[in-house]
């Protein structure tokens, strides 16, 4: 076949849903589903639809001893409380799917105990929302209570999971240099502004679930599995995600509350978690308390890191992350051990976070970097050059492509890194310490199994499907460009559909997996489509395409041609008209890697700029610059709206973001936008990002890397550094407050 | 949310009435609301009074000023006398919250406006001042913003509004109408400390409607800011804050006011630290030696004993920003 044009692909385009979503008519999980009758909307398909509140456990530990409904239930517009003491026992089949962590899931309503504080613990439906929440409030609870186990520094590990590679031990005892350090990562919730909803909806035996996630197939087989229902007779449908950060990875336990509730009253339910129950009823990225210990020689090649890391868990699951990933690839050195130890508290089990893993251990490896080479009075820059691998030492594999000192030399010269005084306290600006710092990022990019569907019609449109998602990063938009481009139409006359349990099955969106996996089965799909297309045309005496080998056709425009001789060819339309067909389809797949046996990673350098009224304790943000090694661009814009994301986030990791847990009864106590802090406005002031042109095509069809994740990996640190920079403070717990600095 | 009667007052009288008969005033909402839906606050009836004529901007005779109750925040925050008289008040305003929320909420309704403490904003934790007796969940719990002056081992939630620690150190007057006519008091008299019943915050008879806020005349030139200091740059409360208004005539500083914010059970006047620099020719060294008395007294809490040094600095800069080194 000969390559198709690329108009789409690499273009800056605006979003595709830009306009629906600007003007309302996006709709959104807690958005009952409308019939599209006008431009502006529609009436609502679903009837009678009552809303649900959940009641929340306010114990952190312990076993319900009774539950009074009988004022809730009194209460006007109140249908029905469910609780364990009156709801249905449920099947909970074993789902090992649906990323679902190894334990035992949390099954609402099933039996009395309670496993963390905020637990659901009953559900109050009601006519009106107004109503629900009001019956919510009147339902008592009764507890024996017991004290729980909520405090990361004082709970006792579970079995470590280990690597090691040499002797680290005696690599350490034997550098001439070393550091050891102890780290404190606060936990981190993803608070995507659109809140997780639910509306489920039973027809008979037929269940249909409008849910807020990430994996509309993920939350289909948890269902399926849930309430013990064969797959078909499931169907999870999302168009669109206000955000998403990794917290709709999973099914929570609101949305089989919310089908549980539908199937108990009869009525469809649409249950909205407040705010509030974000930060219990979804998860959460994990605290880590991590110790590192690294050595290197006087020149600063390193020789041994020992990692102990511990971070949270539930009682009930062991979640685990990449957080070893980085510590054992990113840097040349011949002896590593890790200990990685998941402590069970009672919370609500964590869930990925943007960066998952990697952006927590980033910040402890990159801050001892910075820390070595101020150690060795060295450039923090020529520090990591030094040790800059050949390959990816954990597995002996080449890299796919690594351009990570590229970005290095990139943004030092973008950024005016050599205005760097590396003399801590030395540059100045009226009551502000100035301080320049930078750290490496690096994610190991997801590619999963994968289908599409495409479908092209008479009158030359097509329509793509696959049952991924769109939590922000403009899946809508970059997948219309690689069908576009691959059908060889215009960005007009294609239709990309996503969030729909009944589309081809997809991979979770998330892992910066959704461009190289999804993307893959979408240029096969659309390949499958166009060769149809071209087959026909070479094949009808009537196609002025006739007797051309197909593998000089090219279609453009939705016109096909003879590659390089623009003039003999027709339209898709003319070619499906003319035989009779009212559309050709094609179904793709993408199998994974395979045997790609590359080290697949995404990279980039991140540099800031930070002010520090060291008197005052505050610091701000002046400027930042991300460098990107994540193969090839889609979409240019969607690209730089990512990494401005991601920074965004990083400057809240790094300075704000901290769920507070109060070990007292397990109680989080600055559940609320108003008590946990994320960046405002005025917090951003310059970013930009550059990324690195050209491609890596290790198992994939698009050349990509996956961006989404690598944009937040590197950001804390390379804040960090630079406070470290313009105080002379290193500071190891995140978020960096103003009692750190004073 | 419970259930609640709603009522709209078109005068005085009618507010007070209803008042009278328990109902609750209500302006922009922007507490209140966000109470009622936390179930935090359960009125019976709100009574709405932003019909009433209580909007005005007005110069008193000595060169005061007299803020309407119903004033929003936002207005008052760009009034061209404001501005010109008491930036301090300006400041602290364009300081608190976001514009959104300056835009509905009012002078009256911010100087009510209820703490931040996120234990009495939970209805399932103790709290002395939602739930008198019950104890107070935040004096061994996660603490870091709460206050370190004016506690008691009933309450150490802080006062969280930014103008009311520019009107305490102007001090201002509250003025206030009730069934028996109209009175006024002096700021420091009007918002309580807790003590032994952290459930009463203000001192104000059932039904009183707050008419206004008055700002005495003070000598002039008089130079006044706020300093805020917070996590973030905007939409967020202060962990400490500094209000200082100085007139300084001959080199002399002839008059000072200073109050902080962020670490008093109420606005926190600084009357040493005032009584420090009265008479005294501004320095560096005067600002630092004043500054040091502004933490006197403190109780610091697990999580906000920096808060003690970061008063001081606050208190120190905003000298220095204010008054100058010469």
């Amino acid at each position: 076949m000969s390559p198709q044009p690329q108009a789409a692909v690499g273009a800056p385009l605006s979003r595709v849903d830009g306009r629906l979503k600007v003007t309302g008519q996006a709709e959104y999980a807690a958005e009952l589903p409308h019939a599209r009758t006008t431009s502006r909307g529609g009436t609502p398909t679903l009837k009678g639809v009552v809303h649900a509140v959940i009641v929340d456990a306010s114990i952190g530990r312990g076993r319900i001893t009774s539950i009074d409904t009988r004022a809730a239930e009194r209460a006007a517009g109140v249908l029905r409380v469910i609780h364990h003491g009156n709801a249905p026992r449920l099947p909970y089949r074993d789902n090992s799917g649906s990323n679902n962590p190894a334990g035992r899931r949390l099954r609402v309503f099933q039996d009395n105990r309670v496993l963390f504080h905020g637990q659901p613990v009953a559900v109050v439906v009601g006519t009106t929302l107004e109503a629900a929440q009001h019956g919510a409030s009147l339902v008592e609870v009764d507890y024996d209570a017991e004290q729980p186990s909520t405090d990361l520094t004082e709970a006792e590990p579970g079995e470590p999971t280990r690597y090691a590679r040499g002797d680290a031990e005696a690599g350490l005892r034997s550098s001439a240099v070393r550091l050891d350090a102890r780290y404190e990562l606060a936990r981190n919730h993803h608070n995507p502004m659109e809140p997780h909803a639910t509306v489920a909806h039973w027809d008979g035996n037929q269940l249909t679930v409008w849910d807020k996630t990430q994996w509309v197939m993920g939350t289909h087989d948890e269902i399926a599995a849930v309430f013990d229902l064969p797959a078909d007779a499931v169907r999870v449908v999302n168009p669109f995600v206000g955000g998403g950060f990794g917290s709709g990875l999973r099914c929570w336990p609101h949305t089989i509350v919310a089908a549980l509730a539908a199937r108990v009253t009869g009525r469809p339910v649409k249950l909205v978690l407040s705010r509030k129950q974000m930060y219990f009823g979804t998860g959460f990225r994990p605290a880590y308390r991590y110790r590192l210990r690294l050595g290197s020689d006087r020149r600063g090649r390193l020789k041994a890191a020992i990692h102990d890391i511990d971070a949270e868990t539930s009682s009930y699951e062991t979640f685990t992350e990449a957080v070893m990933g980085a510590g054992q690839m990113l840097y040349s050195m011949p002896h590593v051990r890790q200990a990685y130890r998941q402590v069970p508290l009672h919370v609500n089990t964590p869930i990925w976070m943007r960066g998952p893993g990697f952006a927590s251990a980033s910040f402890v490896i990159e801050s001892a970097m910075d820390e070595l080479a101020h150690e060795l009075g060295v450039d923090p820059i020529e520090l990591r050059l030094r040790n800059e691998p050949n390959e990816d030492e954990s597995t002996n594999e080449p890299f796919s492509t690594r351009r990570l000192t590229e970005c290095y030399r990139v943004g030092a010269r973008d950024f005016g890194w050599d205005r760097r005084s590396p003399k801590p306290r030395s540059m100045r600006d009226g009551n502000w310490l100035i301080g320049l710092g930078m750290a490496a990022g690096v994610y190991d990019s997801g590619r999963y199994p994968g289908e599409a569907r495409a479908r092209l019609d008479a009158d030359g449109t097509a329509v793509v499907e696959a049952a991924t998602s769109d939590m922000g990063p403009g899946t809508y938009t970059s997948q219309t460009q690689v069908a576009a481009d691959a059908l060889g139409l215009t960005m007009r006359t294609v239709t990309f559909r996503l969030g729909d349990s009944r589309y081809p099955r997809t991979s979770p969106h998330g892992g910066s997996s959704t461009m190289a996996s999804v993307g893959s089965a979408v240029v096969d799909a659309c390949n499958k489509v166009r060769e149809q297309a071209i087959k026909l045309a070479v094949e009808d005496r009537e196609s002025p395409l006739y007797g051309v080998d197909a593998n000089d056709v090219v279609v453009r425009g939705g016109r096909l041609h003879v590659q390089g001789n623009p003039a003999r060819g027709e339209t898709y339309q003319r070619l499906l008209a003319r035989n009779n067909r009212s559309h050709l389809e094609g179904d793709g797949a993408y199998n994974g890697p395979g045997s790609d046996r590359s080290a697949y990673f995404a990279y980039n350098a991140t540099f800031a700029e930070v002010a520090v009224d060291a008197d005052l304790g505050l610091v701000r943000v002046r400027r930042m610059l991300g460098v990107y090694d994540a193969g090839r661009i889609i979409s240019p814009k969607l690209a730089e709206s990512q990494a401005f994301g991601g920074i965004v986030g990083g400057i809240g990791t790094a300075l704000l973001e901290h769920t507070v847990t109060d070990h007292r009864d397990g109680r989080i106590v600055n559940a609320g936008l108003a008590d946990y802090l994320v960046p405002v406005n005025a917090d951003i002031r310059e970013l930009k990002a550059v990324f690195l042109d050209g491609e890596d095509n290790a198992g994939n069809l698009l050349g990509v890397k996956g961006l989404g994740e690598v944009v937040q990996v590197g950001v804390a640190p390379a804040i960090a550094n630079a406070v470290f920079n313009a105080t002379g403070r290193r500071i190891r717990q995140l978020p960096i407050t103003a009692e750190a600095l004073l | 949310m419970h259930p609640f009667a709603f009522t709209k007052v078109s005068d005085t009288r009618e507010a007070l009435d209803a008042g009278r008969r328990g109902g609750r005033y209500i302006a922009g909402g922007t507490t209140l609301v966000d109470l009622m839906r936390e179930t935090v606050e359960r009125p019976e009836t709100l009574v709405d009074i932003t019909g009433l004529p209580l909007r005005e901007v007005t110069v008193t005779e000595r060169g005061g000023l007299r803020i309407g109750a119903l004033v929003r925040m936002a207005e008052a925050a760009a009034h061209p006398k404001v501005r010109t008289l008491f930036p301090v008040v300006s400041e602290a305003l364009e300081l608190s919250a976001s514009a959104q929320l300056r835009n509905m909420a009012t002078l009256g309704g911010n100087i009510m406006q209820r703490t931040r403490c996120t234990y009495f904003r939970d209805v399932t934790a103790d709290c002395n001042k939602r739930e008198p007796e019950s104890g107070c969940a935040a004096l061994h719990g996660f603490n870091r913003t709460h206050a370190i002056l004016g506690t008691s081992d009933h309450c150490v939630a802080t006062h969280p509004s930014d103008v009311a620690v520019a009107f305490a150190a102007l001090e201002a007057r509250v003025s206030l109408l009730g069934p028996e006519g109209e009175r006024h008091l002096p700021f420091a008299d009007f918002l309580l400390r807790p003590g032994s019943s952290p459930q009463h915050e203000q001192a104000l008879r059932k039904g009183e409607l707050i008419t206004a806020v008055e700002i005495p005349a003070h000598p002039r030139p008089l130079r006044s800011g706020y300093l805020k200091v917070r996590d973030r740059q905007s939409y967020e409360f202060a962990l400490t804050s500094a209000a200082v208004a100085l007139h300084i005539r001959g080199g002399v500083i002839r008059e000072a006011k200073v109050a902080a914010g962020g670490v008093g059970t109420v606005p926190w006047k600084l009357p040493t630290v005032e009584r420090h620099l009265v008479g005294e020719r501004p320095s560096e060294s005067l600002w630092a030696a004043a500054a040091e008395r502004a933490a006197d007294g403190a109780r610091p809490l697990e999580h906000n004993r920096f808060k003690v040094e970061l008063l001081k600095r606050t208190v120190e800069r905003q000298l220095r920003t204010i008054g100058g080194t010469k």
